[in-house]
């Protein structure tokens, strides 16, 4: 209850990290697939047809309505199948894997200085995607720009690996990548670490160094927006995971993207929590089977919090939760549940774990939650609802087994604002 | 895809559970009487709920049990059963129900309950509750805080208000068994208090407050009624001192970002 307000967060089950790997081991999948992110449509611009040799890196379709943005092959290999949604949305871009395939080299700015060849090149690399605008955390579009960009060196979520591990070694990719993004835009650059784990290598003067409380939910981006700087209509505020900036630093040193990224294994269903780098996209299913304890188990995307069960490893997901499957339910009792369908589901009682779950002084949680239900966009927008997504709010979700959940209730809210603002 | 624990019934039931060291003093005192009544209110409380549960679909929640248990301990003796079942009954619907169940609620149905009792039929005397009730009232609280659903920081506000005027008055001790158990049962109540943290210390400064007036300005009052009509007060600015500190917040921040 005196808990100081850097340190407000829960202590969660559960939240033993994989041993520090100090190298964790490649485990390329056989297949990879491009997909878009939960919620997200992509209207795409085919570059390449089934069964083409594509190159790590290579784009292989591009965005309809702004065709500088690329989705480029996650590794080298042929083009297995696409499938699209009417309207050319993007379903999958399915890829088998070629160990003897080519690497795709981007041509290099010659004025690094230059924000608009910065902007071509991160578009064109598809590290674009690797941004999350917030409010509403969708992909910037092709010439916002962000008053205030985050690099997350620090993921307090339960079981995700220490963002700092993927960058040992490329220290000067992310020194690089982080000089590169100061000069991109004339806004502040934050570097957020986790207060325990100080970060050794060198970091261009310019940017600011945030140190965060490691309990949950203080090392997600959302939290440390909301503090620094909130994300406003008009003045919205980027986020990026450290290992993404390194990669960035990779490109513009040799022109080449980087072929993996570190991504966390654990979970219930595994026999040990494990570290592997594997290529973005990879199938969840090839990356977890040689860990995995017999039985039926769910592989999720993301957190045991804030996961969703999926097929791919998504553009921006660095962890992977594989859980036994829960029993399914017993019968239950008819009237039970036409009463539970019949009824408006309990409200959310304001208690000192909503509070602490929502990150203690943050922001006043009840009034939050109430705003969010009553779909109250005003009050929600002065409470600094617009610095929050989807995973900010998971483990609120968690703590009081809100339903509907939290999560749902915000982004529905958030497009009924954007969708507010897009007519406006 | 999990999910944890502190739903609204949970909540419910760890309030029943920080309730008990009051409720079971209260029973071992009280004897068969104090039984008949308890049975009574959680009989009607209970009733209510199942109405609701069958005209309005509201699922029936052991919040009810709360609103019992309170009403049992706290309300005038004398009365008769009509009079007893209709003021729980206005409680209970008026107070909870019709908002759509507990969490929903502006008021602690307890404390509409009592206040109408106390109004309607103002010359049935109040229960004067043992000495080791009072004292109870302290595990309860403890309990509440610990379990984190009561607020910790009304508790403080209420109990130094209360304790700044002890020291300035000395003649005040008779209220405070009364002021203790009410703060306990009705003004703790996570739904009905202030959520905010400024709106909670407000919150609880301000019942201290009102305590204090009352004990000192409405003569031959007796001590369950004062601390009744100032828990009444209190929750029903709660909703108000809650907008004061957001509003404080959101100048705060408008300063500091802009």
């Amino acid at each position: 209850m005196f808990g100081s307000r850097l340190s407000a967060g829960l202590n969660l089950p559960q939240s033993g990290l994989p041993p520090a790997q100090a190298d964790p081991p490649v485990c390329l999948t056989d297949e990879a697939a491009l997909v878009p992110e939960h919620g997200e449509e992509l209207r795409v611009q085919l570059l390449v047809e089934e069964n083409a040799r594509v190159a790590q890196g290579q784009p292989l379709m591009r965005l309809r309505r702004a065709p500088g943005i690329a989705l480029v092959a996650p590794m080298a290999g042929r083009v297995a199948r696409i499938d699209l949604a009417p309207g050319r949305r993007l379903k999958q871009l399915v890829l088998f894997h070629d160990p003897e395939g080519d690497r795709h080299r981007f041509d290099i700015p010659h004025s690094q200085g230059s924000s608009d060849a910065l902007r071509a090149l991160l578009q064109e690399s598809g590290l674009w995607r690797a941004f999350r605008s917030r409010p509403f955390g969708r992909m910037p579009r092709p010439e916002e720009n962000p008053s205030a960009i985050f690099v997350m060196a620090v993921d307090s979520r339960p079981g995700a690996a220490r963002p700092d591990l993927a960058v040992i070694g490329r220290e000067d990719d992310l020194e690089r990548g982080l000089a590169a993004l100061t000069r991109f835009v004339d806004a502040p650059v934050y570097f957020v670490e986790a207060r325990a784990l100080h970060y050794h290598g060198a970091i261009p003067t310019g940017v600011t160094r945030l140190q965060s409380s490691p309990r949950h939910p203080q090392g997600l981006a959302g939290f440390q927006i909301h503090r620094q700087c909130p994300a406003r209509i008009g003045a919205p505020v980027w986020d990026i995971a450290v290992e993404d900036v390194a990669d960035l630093g990779r490109v513009l040193a040799s022109g080449y993207l980087h072929p993996t990224r570190v991504v966390a294994l654990s979970g219930t269903a595994l026999r040990e929590p494990r570290l592997v780098r594997c290529q973005p996209g990879a199938d969840l299913r090839g990356l977890t089977q040689p860990y995995v304890r017999p039985g039926p188990h769910d592989v999720l995307a993301g957190s045991f919090l804030d996961g969703r069960p999926a097929h791919w490893l998504g553009p921006r997901d660095r962890q992977v939760a594989v859980l036994d499957r829960a029993p399914s339910p017993r019968a239950r009792h008819w009237f039970r549940a036409a009463l539970e369908r019949a009824a408006h589901k309990a409200p959310i009682i304001p208690t000192a774990a909503l509070e602490q779950s929502l990150g203690g002084s943050a922001l006043p949680a009840a009034a939050l939650v109430r705003a969010l239900a009553a779909g109250d966009a005003e009050t929600f927008t002065r409470l600094g609802g617009l610095s929050l997504v989807e995973e900010d709010l998971a483990l609120a979700d968690y703590a009081t087994g809100a339903r509907p959940r939290l999560a749902n209730q915000l982004r529905a809210l958030l497009d009924r604002i954007a969708q507010e603002e897009d007519a406006a | 895809m999990r999910r944890g624990l502190w739903d609204r019934e949970m909540v419910a039931l760890l309030l029943l559970l920080a309730m008990m060291p009051m409720t079971l003093a209260w029973l071992w005192f009280g004897g068969v009487e104090a039984l008949g009544r308890l049975i009574l209110t959680l009989l009607v409380s209970g009733l209510w709920h199942m109405i609701f549960m069958l005209a309005r679909a509201q699922p029936p929640s052991f919040a009810g049990a709360l609103t019992g248990v309170a009403v049992a301990m706290l309300a005038p003796q004398d009365l008769s059963l009509l009079q007893l079942l209709l003021g729980i009954s206005f409680g209970s619907v008026m107070g909870e129900l019709v908002f759509g169940g507990w969490g929903r609620n502006v008021l602690n149905p307890a404390t509409v309950t009592l206040a109408f009792l106390g109004f309607s039929f103002s010359a049935a005397p109040w229960p004067d509750l043992v000495p080791p009730v009072a004292w109870a009232a302290l595990p309860a609280l403890a309990m509440g805080v610990i379990f984190g659903v009561m607020s910790a920081r009304l508790i403080l506000g209420a109990l130094a208000v209360l304790g700044g005027a002890l020291i300035a008055d000395a003649s005040l001790s008779t209220i405070f068994p009364a002021a203790g158990i009410v703060l306990a049962l009705l003004v703790s109540d996570p739904v009905a208090s202030a959520s905010t943290r400024l709106g909670g210390w407000l919150n609880g400064a301000l019942f201290g407050a009102l305590v204090v007036l009352f004990a000192t300005g409405w003569q031959g009052a007796a001590p369950m009624h004062v601390a009744v009509s100032a828990a009444l007060l209190a929750s029903l600015a709660a909703p108000l001192l809650d907008e004061t500190a957001i509003a404080l917040w959101t100048a705060r921040r408008r300063k500091r970002h802009g």
